[in-house]
């Protein structure tokens, strides 16, 4: 069986934020100066954000990039 | 969760921004219900007089400023310097979504304002102008206001659900 794989960016923003203090969503929004809908959306996926505002968001958790966003193979 | 649990829920959820595009919509509607009320109850004689349709236009534009200057006042005086803010790329990712659609909606009002035009003009068939004098500056107010109402409409789903990738 032909397994198709395709590529989708996910985070670990909730889980940051609950270590982070238990930041609410209205914190880390007004941190990167975006809205709370904003931080909404890319934490479940269904926005990418611009290259600036993921590096304001692993600037906020003092991570790299790489740990707050991954790349990876969903297969379908 | 009950219902009343339900809806503080949903009012704490929606943004500043979701309120401003709720009251222009609200505005928008009123607009083209005042618009084609004040159609449908005219006389045959109002209809095709010009200065009946010029005051309608006038009221029209009149209420229109008059409301959106009062909504932003409203907004103003409620917000906590939320105005102010300019939008993130997000929010003016979906301001050109709800444009794209009121682009497609505006252009397809002129060209079928020009054709009716043209039917009027060169006198083919039997058109429906005989009955509904300036039919073609109707159909580009219409088209007007379909297009302001599915911009707002637009812009509220998409900044709700988050699928702007469509």
């Amino acid at each position: 069986m032909i397994s198709m794989s395709e590529y989708a960016i996910s985070n670990s923003i909730r889980t940051l934020r609950f270590l982070y203090n238990e930041m609410t969503q209205k914190q880390l929004a007004d941190a990167i100066g975006v809205t709370r809908q904003t931080v909404m959306a890319i934490e479940a996926n269904k926005y990418s954000p611009s290259l600036e505002v993921a590096f304001k968001i692993a600037a906020v958790f003092k991570l790299p990039l790489e740990e707050v966003f991954q790349y990876r193979a969903t297969n379908t | 969760m009950t219902r009343s649990e339900q809806l503080k829920e949903l009012l704490q959820s929606i943004s500043f921004r979701e309120l401003t595009l709720s009251i222009d919509l609200l505005v928008s509607v009123y607009i083209s219900f005042f618009y084609v009320d004040s159609l449908i109850n005219a006389t045959t004689e109002q209809l095709a007089s010009v200065s009946w349709l010029s005051g309608l236009l006038l009221q029209v534009l009149t209420y229109s400023v008059v409301l959106m200057v009062l909504s932003y006042l409203l907004l103003a005086f409620i917000s906590d310097n939320e105005l102010k803010q300019p939008l993130d790329v997000r929010e003016k990712q979906i301001n050109l979504i709800g444009y794209k659609y009121k682009a497609v909606i505006l252009q397809v009002g002129i060209c079928i304002a020009i054709f009716q035009y043209q039917i009027e003009a060169n006198g083919w068939g039997p058109a429906i102008e005989y009955n509904i004098p300036y039919l073609p500056m109707h159909v580009m107010v219409g088209a007007f206001l379909i297009a302001e109402i599915t911009n707002y409409i637009a812009q509220l789903y998409k900044g709700r659900t988050g699928d702007i990738y469509e």
